[in-house]
């Protein structure tokens, strides 16, 4: 029988704290946020101006194009961009407009294909929802920049969205939109990419502002409630930063103790 | 159980997977490995499902005779010759390698190389001091940009006895302003990861089995 | 989006409204200039790349190290250079290397680097280095090759045993090499030092783009990254550490006046974006926002 303390890699000690207290937190939030509490969230232009985009599509009888980034499902960014296409679907299900999905990866495609067709069924029109404007392009990154490009000369779209995570080919992209006159919206966690989207979008989500979308556009307690546990995290994490840090500088501790290796 | 099982399945790997990495000891340190294992084979599955998907699109836009559907063409001939070129002559010599050195690659490099004039037309149209954080924006762009070449070690000034260079302060925007902020992101990101993470294994998350909030 | 006010006619009001493909001429003759006409700019190490540089030169001869190839062939231009030079320097030192790619166009990459340079310092397959190829699940390879990299690949890249190969009777998983390099295009040089790094404690270096390479300074200042390459500079100073000049160094003219370029035009639509509104302010009509 193994003594109980060498059950626990008490290296990591320190890490299981914080996971079990960030999740407690999160388990605390959300129950808050189905007792019925209200919680609010700050406006945020990127998501305000979907249903604006939208609309603006309609009314322009031109399309809608929606890029959910190149990685997998195992990518959080692109968990959460399901849910805003998730979102935008539905609206655009509402006013009747073709939305084209192109995708770099089969399982995400997958994923979008089941998303859209429930968005569609949800607000009444199934009949609407085709099978071939969620697809599959290619694996190769500049290949689906070239597809993606290709698709908004041909197509024109009045309003594109770029919600996941993307590399290099971000520019090529929205460059391209850009020239198309199209609207664009874009987010992601990708910080080396937001620079770029930040100069050639007209709406940018920064990092946890796509996390944010899905529960900003649906309003739905569990979703805000795990926001809300997010935010008061970070405010530990700022505490701790700033204690760490105030201790550091008397001579408290040798923080080069602590580096790795 | 449809709705469920799968909600069942994800909170059972997940807590071993979570488990495991406090707890190195059987029976998790097999089950760890078990999921390793199955997560390669679903890995190769799906580039088949990919695979599949591809040839499924553009055979329905060549009998539907879709506006482009001569790219499509392209495309399936294409993926044809280098499969076959895999199959018949192997991956080390003959077509496959062929064609990854005298197509593939040099198409690839090419799309990858629009960028440069990409970033020249978006820093041109987009890069305006409009207001104080677009001006210091664009300092330190313009700073970092020549810094982080050989020519700026020839654009230096002097401050007492001592020689500042542009690359010099190129590493200082690097070093600290940009690092600050990118450890908050990161930090911010992170913590978005876990409660993702979370929401997935309790359930709370759904898009994986296609449904949205 | 861009809030300029047009003034009729007037070369400054000409100056906002650069046609697109201008500038991309002004861009391609400024890049291939350099390239036929070359200027032979020094490069100067930074102390990342001096990092990266001491990592592999402080090894010992006969230590097994793990490189792996994250990049597709889009960014062949920035990071063979790199993957070139680190090769020659690992040979030249006689460490083994245990190579393989997350990337599935990278195995063509690899073994464009790995043959030639192996030919040219005489060093054997399968003792001096083995090529592992490529494995989709790429969060499953990191985690399982901490484990043993035979068990992750029962056969190389080449359907030989992993058995049989006697290099890896030597180093079997990342508690054996005291290094591992990853030239990487996307994020997998921080996927590398989140799971391997901070799981088993490997010691990495990292090569990446330029953009890519921004994001690796919070690892390296906190020492979970030894050292990086950032983009074709990078490469071109490990060229100059190792005394073996080579593409790097020569795409350094270009990048150079590629740069300079780009900032003489900012310089000149900031130029044009503010001229007319001065000109409105002399004129009493007062500044629009």
């Amino acid at each position: 029988m193994i003594p109980f303390p060498a059950w626990l890699d008490t290296a990591r000690l320190a890490e299981l704290v914080t996971a079990l207290s960030f999740g407690t937190l999160v388990v605390y939030f959300v129950r808050r946020a189905r007792s019925g509490v209200d919680i609010q969230i700050r406006r945020i232009p990127g998501l305000e101006a979907v249903e604006e985009a939208v609309g603006r599509a309609t009314e322009m009888g031109r399309p809608i194009l929606y890029c959910p980034g190149l990685d997998s499902m195992d990518e959080v960014a692109t968990v959460a961009s399901m849910n805003v296409l998730g979102q935008v679907a539905r609206r655009v299900a509402e006013y009747e407009t073709p939305i084209l999905v192109p995708n770099r990866d089969p399982f995400v495609m997958t994923v979008a294909q089941q998303v859209v067709r429930e968005a569609y069924a949800a607000a009444g029109r199934p009949d609407l929802y085709r099978e071939g404007d969620v697809y599959y392009s290619t694996y190769s990154q500049f290949g689906y920049a070239a597809n993606v490009c290709g698709t908004m000369m041909r197509t024109k779209p009045a309003t594109n969205f770029y919600i996941g995570k993307f590399y290099a080919e971000s520019l090529v992209m929205t460059e391209t939109g850009n020239a198309t006159g199209a609207i664009q919206i874009a987010g992601t966690d990708s910080d080396a990419q937001l620079p770029f989207f930040i100069c050639s979008c007209d709406y940018t989500l920064i990092g946890e502002e796509l996390y944010a979308g899905s529960a900003y556009l649906s309003r739905e307690p569990l979703l805000l409630g795990t926001l809300r546990a997010q935010d008061m995290a970070k405010v530990a994490a700022i505490a701790i930063l700033l204690l760490g840090s105030l201790l550091a500088a008397a001579g408290a501790f040798d923080s080069r103790a602590y580096l790795p290796g | 159980m449809k709705q469920t099982g799968p909600l069942l399945f994800g909170f059972v790997i997940g807590m071993i997977m979570f488990l495991q990495y406090f707890i190195p000891q059987p029976p998790f340190t097999v089950a760890y490995s078990l999921v390793l294992d199955w997560k390669q084979v679903v890995f190769g599955v799906s580039l088949i499902l990919g695979v599949l998907s591809l040839l499924r699109f553009h055979g329905l836009r060549i009998r539907g005779r879709v506006s482009g559907w001569a790219y499509s063409v392209v495309a399936i001939v294409g993926f044809a010759l280098v499969v076959g070129a895999a199959i018949l002559q192997g991956t080390e010599t003959g077509g496959y390698p062929w064609f990854f050195r005298t197509i593939q690659s040099p198409m690839q490099s090419t799309m990858f190389s629009l960028l440069a004039f990409f970033v020249a037309s978006a820093s041109y149209r987009a890069f305006r001091a409009r207001t104080v954080h677009a001006a210091l924006l664009l300092a330190a762009g313009v700073i970092v940009m020549l810094g982080r070449v050989p020519v700026g070690e020839f654009l230096a000034f002097s401050l007492g006895d001592q020689r500042i260079s542009i690359p010099a302060i190129s590493t200082w925007i690097l070093d600290v302003p940009n690092l600050a902020a990118k450890r908050g992101i990161l930090i911010g990101v992170g913590l978005g990861m876990t409660a993702t993470a979370l929401k997935i294994l309790l359930g709370i998350e759904r898009t994986y089995l296609g449904k949205s909030s | 989006m861009n809030g300029n006010e047009r003034q009729p006619g007037g070369w400054i009001d000409r100056l906002t409204r650069i046609d697109r493909r201008i500038i991309f001429l002004g861009v391609a003759i400024a890049v291939a200039t350099p390239v036929l006409v070359p200027m032979g700019l020094p490069v100067k190490p930074t102390r990342e790349s001096i990092d990266f540089f001491n990592a592999i030169d402080t090894l010992q001869a006969g230590d097994v190290i793990v490189f792996s190839f994250d990049y597709g062939a889009d960014v062949r231009a920035e990071l063979d250079p790199m993957s070139v030079a680190i090769w020659q320097h690992c040979f030249e030192k006689d460490l083994r290397i245990v190579a393989l790619t997350l990337y599935p166009d990278g195995v063509g990459i690899a073994e464009q680097v790995m043959g030639p340079i192996a030919e040219q310092f005489g060093k054997e397959y399968g003792v001096d280095y083995v090529f592992l190829g490529y494995n989709a699940d790429w969060s499953g390879t990191m985690l399982r090759m901490g484990e043993s990299f035979r068990k992750t690949y029962p056969v190389d890249q080449y359907g030989r045993s992993t058995a049989e190969i006697p290099l890896l009777d030597h180093a079997d998983r990342f508690a054996d090499t005291p290094l591992l390099i990853s030239l990487a295009s996307s994020a997998y040089a921080e996927w590398w030092v989140t799971y391997v790094g901070g799981k088993f404690g490997q010691k990495i270096v990292t090569g990446n783009t330029a953009i890519q390479a921004v994001l690796i300074y919070p690892f390296y200042q906190s020492g979970q990254v030894l050292g990086f390459l950032g983009g074709l500079k990078g490469a071109s100073e490990y060229e100059a550490l190792t005394g073996r000049p080579g593409a790097a160094t020569r795409g350094m003219d270009s990048q150079s006046t590629g740069h300079v370029l780009m900032v003489l035009f900012i310089l000149l639509g900031n130029l044009a974006y503010f001229a007319p509104r001065r000109r409105r302010g002399s004129s009493g009509t007062g500044r629009t926002a």
